[in-house]
C-alpha cells in the first residue's frame, strides 16, 4: 500500500511517515502544492493525507488535481485549520476523510485503514485477528463462527485496537477515538476503563484468550 | 423622537413665542396710537370751545351739548388746570355703560371763569382696536400654519441624502464582504459624511478579515506545534523499550500537550464567536438536539448511574448557527454531567419556552457572577479547562439569548430562553 503525505511541517511528517512505515505501508512525501502535483502526476498511490494550509497554495488544489487523474485513491485531510468550510468545501471536492490537528497517530492509522478497506474491498473485506473474525461493514464479529454480541461502542473500540495491533494506545486516544469531542466532558477514562473491561470479559468468554495488556496505567496495548 | 418632529416641535414653539412677543407688543402700540389719536381728538375741541367762548359769552350758568359730550359751567373763580382721566357712563344708543375719555379743564374768557368737561367715548376706537388685533392675530396664525409646513417639507428634502445614508448603514452587515457605495448628494457635509463613513467601513472590513485571518493563522502556529509534540511523543510511547518511570513521565508530558491544545481550540472557539464569525444561520429544534446528544451520551451517564428525566414535549426553536448550537447543548450536558454526583439526576424540560437543565450536586463554591467568565473553575482539573461556561454565554449572548443559573435545592439549574 503507498501512501502520498503532503505536510510542510518537517518534523510532523517525519512522525506521522515513522508511524505509518511501522505499519506496513510504503511513504513519499512532499512539502508543497508543487512537489505534491509532480507526485500525483507521476505516481499512483492508494491513499493521499493532504494538509491545507501549504506555503505555496491551497492543498484543496491538490484534492482537485488527483480526483482528476487517479480518482480512486483515497484522501484525507489533516488541518490545523478547524474550519466547517473548509470540511466541507473539501468534502465536497471527493476527500474521504477529514482529521483535524493534533490528532493521535492510531487514530490517523485507524482512519487510513477504514478508508482503504472501504474504497479497495467496498467494505467487504473481513478482518482475521487470532481466533477473531470481523466483518466491519455489518459490524459482525466471531469467533469460530459464533457471533459475540456487542454494543457499538465496544465495536468501535475492537475495531480501534484491531487497527492499531501491537501498539500502546493511551487513554486519551482512547477516548477520542470513542467520544470525539465528548472526551473530555466527564471522567472519560473511567468510561475507558468499563468498556474495555466489558470487551476484555466477552472477548475472553469465547476466545478464552486475554489480548488486551494494561501499560503503565497509561493505556492499552492489544496483542497475542 | 425623529430628527424631523423635534426639529417642527422646536420651530413651532419657537415662532409661537416670537409671534406671541410680537402680537402683544403690536396689542400695546395699536392702544398707544388710539389714545393718542382721542386725545388730539380732545384737544382740537378744547381749541374750538376756546374760540366759541371769546366770541360768544355764555348766556346760562351752564351748558351741556345735546349729545352729552359737552359740559361747560361758569365758576366765579378756578385756577387754571388741564387733566384726563376715564369714566363711565351710561350709552344711550349701546344701551349699556362704555368707557369715556374725559378732558376737564377750566377756561378764562372775558373775564368769566368756565369749568369745562369734555367726554369722548372709547367704544368705537376699542372696537376698532380688537378689529385689528383680531384680525393680525387670524394672520399670524395662518402665516405660522404655512411656516410649519414649509419647514417641514424644506427639512425633510434637506436631511433626505441623511436618511439614505442611514438605512445603507443600517442594512450593513461587518460579516459580509460587500463594498457599499453612498450617493453623490451635492451637499457638501453629507459628502462628507458619506466618504468618512465609506472609509470608515472598509477600513473595519479590511480589520475584521485581518483578525479572521489572524485568529486562523495564530490557531494553525499553535496547533501544528502542539501536533508535532504530541505525535513526537506518542512514537516515544510506544517504543517498548521504555521503562516505567520513562513512560510515566513521557505519557504525562502527552497529557499537558492534549490539555494545552484543547485550551487552544477554545479559546480559539471563543474568540471566532465573538468576532461573530459563524454567519449560517438554521432554525434549530432545540428539544430534538438535546434529545439527539443525550442519547449519544447514554453510556456516560449510564457508567456515572445518573438518571436523565426528559420532558420536552413543548417545542423551542432557535435561529442560530447549527454548529454552536450544538456546541451550547454539549457545553450545558458535559456540565450537568460533570458537576454531578454519583447516582444523581439531571433534568431536563422546556416550559413556556425555556429550556432548564437542572442536575443535582453540591454547591459550587465560585461566585456566581463570574460563573460565565472564562477560567473561573472550582478546581484544576485536567477534564476542565474553564472554559465551557464562557463559550456557551458568549454564543447566548450572539443569538439574543439569557442563560440564567440557579442553585436551589440542591439542584444547579441553568436556564435557556430567547430575551
Amino acid at each position: 500500500m503507498k501512501i502520498l503525505v503532503i505536510e510542510d511541517e518537517i518534523a510532523l511528517c517525519e512522525t506521522i511517515v515513522t508511524y505509518l512505515e511501522e505499519e506496513g505501508y510504503r511513504c513519499e512525501h512532499a512539502g508543497s502544492v508543487e512537489l505534491g502535483t509532480e507526485k500525483v502526476n507521476l505516481y499512483e498511490y492508494d491513499c493521499m493525507l493532504v494538509d491545507i494550509g501549504l506555503p505555496d497554495g491551497n492543498g484543496l488544489s491538490l484534492i482537485k488535481e488527483l480526483k482528476k487523474v487517479h480518482p480512486e485513491t483515497g484522501i484525507i485531510i489533516i488541518s490545523a485549520k478547524n474550519s466547517m468550510d473548509d470540511k466541507i468545501v473539501g468534502l465536497d471536492m471527493g476527500a474521504d476523510d477529514y482529521l483535524t490537528k493534533p490528532f493521535h497517530l492510531p487514530e490517523l492509522n485507524s482512519r487510513i485503514k477504514s478508508l482503504l478497506r472501504r474504497r479497495k474491498f467496498e467494505g467487504k473485506q473481513k478482518l482475521i485477528f487470532d481466533k477473531m473474525t470481523i466483518q466491519p461493514e455489518s459490524r459482525l464479529v466471531q469467533v469460530d463462527g459464533e457471533p459475540i454480541q456487542l454494543t457499538r461502542k465496544e465495536f468501535d473500540l475492537l475495531m480501534f485496537f484491531v487497527s492499531n495491533p501491537g501498539r500502546v494506545l493511551t487513554k486519551e486516544s482512547i477516548a477520542e477515538h470513542l467520544w470525539g469531542d465528548f472526551a473530555d466532558a466527564a471522567d472519560s477514562f473511567d468510561f475507558v476503563y468499563s468498556h474495555i473491561k466489558n470487551l476484555r470479559r466477552k472477548l475472553l468468554e469465547k476466545t478464552s484468550v486475554d489480548y488486551f495488556h494494561n501499560v503503565y496505567g497509561t493505556g492499552y496495548l492489544f496483542s497475542l | 423622537m425623529k430628527l424631523q418632529t423635534k426639529i417642527s416641535r422646536r420651530f413651532l414653539a419657537l415662532t409661537f413665542l416670537v409671534f406671541s412677543i410680537a402680537g402683544v407688543l403690536f396689542y400695546f402700540a395699536l392702544g398707544k396710537v388710539v389714545d393718542q389719536n382721542i386725545r388730539e381728538m380732545l384737544n382740537s375741541r378744547q381749541a374750538y370751545i376756546l374760540l366759541y367762548l371769546q366770541q360768544n359769552p355764555l348766556l346760562s350758568d351752564s351748558l351741556v351739548s345735546p349729545d352729552h359730550s359737552i359740559f361747560i359751567k361758569q365758576v366765579d373763580y378756578l385756577p387754571e388746570y388741564k387733566h384726563y382721566s376715564d369714566t363711565l357712563a351710561y350709552d344711550q344708543d349701546e344701551k349699556e355703560l362704555i368707557t369715556f375719555r374725559k378732558m376737564s379743564f377750566s377756561v378764562k374768557s372775558n373775564d368769566r371763569y368756565y369749568k369745562i368737561v369734555l367726554l369722548q367715548s372709547l367704544f368705537e376706537s376699542e372696537d376698532l382696536q380688537m378689529v385689528i388685533f383680531s384680525f393680525m392675530a387670524v394672520l399670524f396664525g395662518f402665516v405660522l400654519f404655512a411656516l410649519f409646513f414649509l419647514n417641514r417639507w424644506l427639512s425633510a428634502k434637506a436631511w433626505s441624502p441623511f436618511f439614505n445614508s442611514l438605512s445603507v448603514l443600517s442594512a450593513w452587515k461587518m460579516t459580509e464582504n460587500k463594498t457599499i457605495s453612498f450617493d453623490h448628494t451635492g451637499i457638501s457635509e453629507f459628502d462628507q459624511l458619506n466618504s468618512t463613513l465609506e472609509i470608515m467601513m472598509r477600513k473595519i472590513q479590511a480589520d475584521f478579515v485581518n483578525l479572521k485571518e489572524f485568529t486562523e493563522n495564530a490557531s494553525h502556529e499553535i496547533q501544528t506545534p502542539l501536533a508535532i509534540i504530541k505525535s513526537k511523543l506518542e512514537l516515544v510511547l510506544h517504543d517498548k523499550a521504555l521503562n516505567d518511570k520513562q513512560h510515566q513521565q513521557i505519557h504525562a508530558a502527552f497529557e499537558s500537550a492534549i490539555r494545552l491544545s484543547k485550551l487552544n481550540e477554545a479559546l480559539l472557539l471563543l474568540s471566532k464567536i465573538e468576532n461573530k464569525q459563524f454567519v449560517e444561520l438554521t432554525e434549530i429544534d432545540i428539544c430534538q438536539l438535546i434529545l439527539s446528544r443525550v442519547e449519544y451520551l447514554d453510556e456516560l451517564f449510564a457508567l456515572k448511574q445518573i438518571e436523565v428525566v426528559v420532558n420536552l414535549d413543548e417545542k423551542v426553536f432557535l435561529t442560530m448557527n447549527p454548529m454552536l448550537a450544538e456546541i451550547l447543548i454539549n457545553n450545558l450536558l458535559s456540565n450537568a454531567l460533570r458537576h454531578n454526583i454519583k447516582n444523581g439526576k439531571i433534568f431536563i424540560s422546556s416550559q413556556n419556552q425555556e429550556i432548564t437543565i437542572s442536575n443535582t450536586g453540591e454547591q459550587t463554591q465560585i461566585d456566581i457572577s463570574r460563573l460565565f467568565h472564562r477560567f473561573a473553575k472550582q478546581v484544576t482539573s485536567s477534564e476542565s479547562n474553564g472554559l465551557g461556561l464562557a463559550i456557551a454565554n458568549e454564543i447566548c449572548k450572539n443569538y439574543h439569548l439569557s442563560l440564567e443559573y440557579s442553585y436551589l435545592n440542591e439542584m444547579h439549574q441553568m436556564a435557556l430562553k430567547q430575551v
